[in-house]
């Protein structure tokens, strides 16, 4: 599982040096974990979909990005000690993701 | 199995040379005393990404940079991160440590968002005799941290500046970097600045020690350029002289403002 994980994230690596690159960050804030997207000349996508996978590199769920860029969803606690990989695709190559560690669930949740 | 764990084993840009470590002679260090000051801001990464955790640790000093020739530096006056508009004070979070054999500070700092982190001091003023004169560095370094490069040309209000005209990280070696000499925020007309590059591994040699410190000078307005020939940390000092004096040993002596700016330059990566 590790390998796949490995090979997952090196390849949406790759993807990540375009122009108007898109930086895609999360967080955890009361309960809610909170996408923000936005391109490098700090415009915000208009449209976009973020797929949400588990530590097992399962896709759990998929939702539309609002049009400021951001996306928020409850935090499954039992995916705290796993983690959650974000993937941002916005179309016209741009995508990127934004791995949410164990680390910064617990930094979100005071855990 | 926890991201945390994979985050390790993954492949990250090393932004570093394949050093090959070179001996200065015992004669170039010795004659050290004549060359640039430098307040140094040297963060662990220019560039933080997501892969290479959520911190980075930054060496706070005052050296001949060159030669490896450390300096004292004491608690400086001030010392802070800007980060999105919002100034934090980290004056208190500096801990003691010795760099380059002498009296600095080494901080761990966490980034917490993405975008680009500007850290800055203004050190006490240093009197050296060799020159008959106090120096004060205002020092300043950006950090871009999670892919994010957006305020790469924040400017902090410090009484002397370097403007960065070209966003001071995530630059090739080779690539012309520009800026422009503010003091009391106006241009300065035809500045002198110094360039010395940050020979932390003592891989690099000098044939002349004119070579150890690059000299140019701005134009009218300010703006001055300059191309790196290698890879690494390089900084530039704007120097000027302030207005008023200070007091040693009884007597008024000049004040030497130094606006500096630590700017990492990339391994070209091409063929």
């Amino acid at each position: 599982m590790r390998a796949v994980l490995a090979c997952l994230a090196v390849v949406a690596s790759a993807t990540v040096a375009l122009a108007h690159q898109l930086s895609v960050f999360a967080f955890v804030e009361e309960g809610q974990v909170i996408v923000e997207s936005r391109f490098s000349n700090g415009n915000a996508p208009q449209v976009g979909e973020v797929r949400v996978l588990d530590g097992e590199n399962q896709v759990l769920f998929a939702l539309d990005l609002a049009e400021d860029g951001t996306a928020t969803f409850p935090l499954d606690p039992a995916h705290a000690d796993t983690g959650l990989l974000i993937e941002v695709t916005t179309g016209g190559g741009h995508d990127n993701y934004w791995i949410l560690t164990p680390d910064d669930i617990a930094q979100g949740t005071g855990g | 199995m926890a991201f945390g764990s994979i985050i390790t084993n993954r492949e990250t840009f090393d932004v570093k040379h394949a050093f090959t470590a070179t001996i200065l002679s015992a004669a170039v260090v010795s004659g050290s005393a004549a060359f640039a000051h430098y307040g140094m801001i040297i963060p662990s990464d220019p560039m933080l990404s997501q892969e290479d955790g959520r911190s980075i640790t930054i060496d706070v000093s005052f050296s001949h940079p060159f030669e490896l020739a450390g300096m004292e530096l004491v608690t400086p006056v001030s010392f802070s991160v800007t980060h999105d508009g919002e100034t934090t004070d980290l004056l208190g979070d500096l801990q003691s440590a010795t760099l380059m054999e002498a009296a600095g500070f080494t901080l761990e700092q966490g980034l917490d968002r993405p975008g680009v982190y500007v850290f800055a001091m203004e050190p006490q003023p240093y009197w050296e005799p060799a020159e008959d004169s106090f120096i004060v560095h205002y020092t300043k370094t950006y950090v871009s941290a999670f892919g994010d490069d957006e305020g790469w040309d924040t400017m902090l209000g410090l009484r002397t500046e370097i403007e960065p005209l070209t966003r001071p990280f995530g630059i090739w070696a080779g690539n012309v970097f520009e800026g422009r000499v503010l003091l009391e925020g106006e241009p300065v007309p035809f500045a002198e600045v110094e360039v010395e590059y940050f020979n932390e591994d003592l891989d690099a040699t000098a044939p002349s020690d004119l070579m150890i410190t690059q000299t140019i000078v701005a134009d009218a307005d300010g703006v001055f350029s300059y191309v790196t020939p290698d890879a690494g940390w390089w900084g530039f000092a704007a120097l000027n002289t302030a207005p008023e004096t200070m007091a040693h040993d009884g007597q008024d002596r000049t004040v030497e403002l130094g606006a500096v700016i630590w700017v990492h330059f990339e391994e070209w990566t091409g063929e």
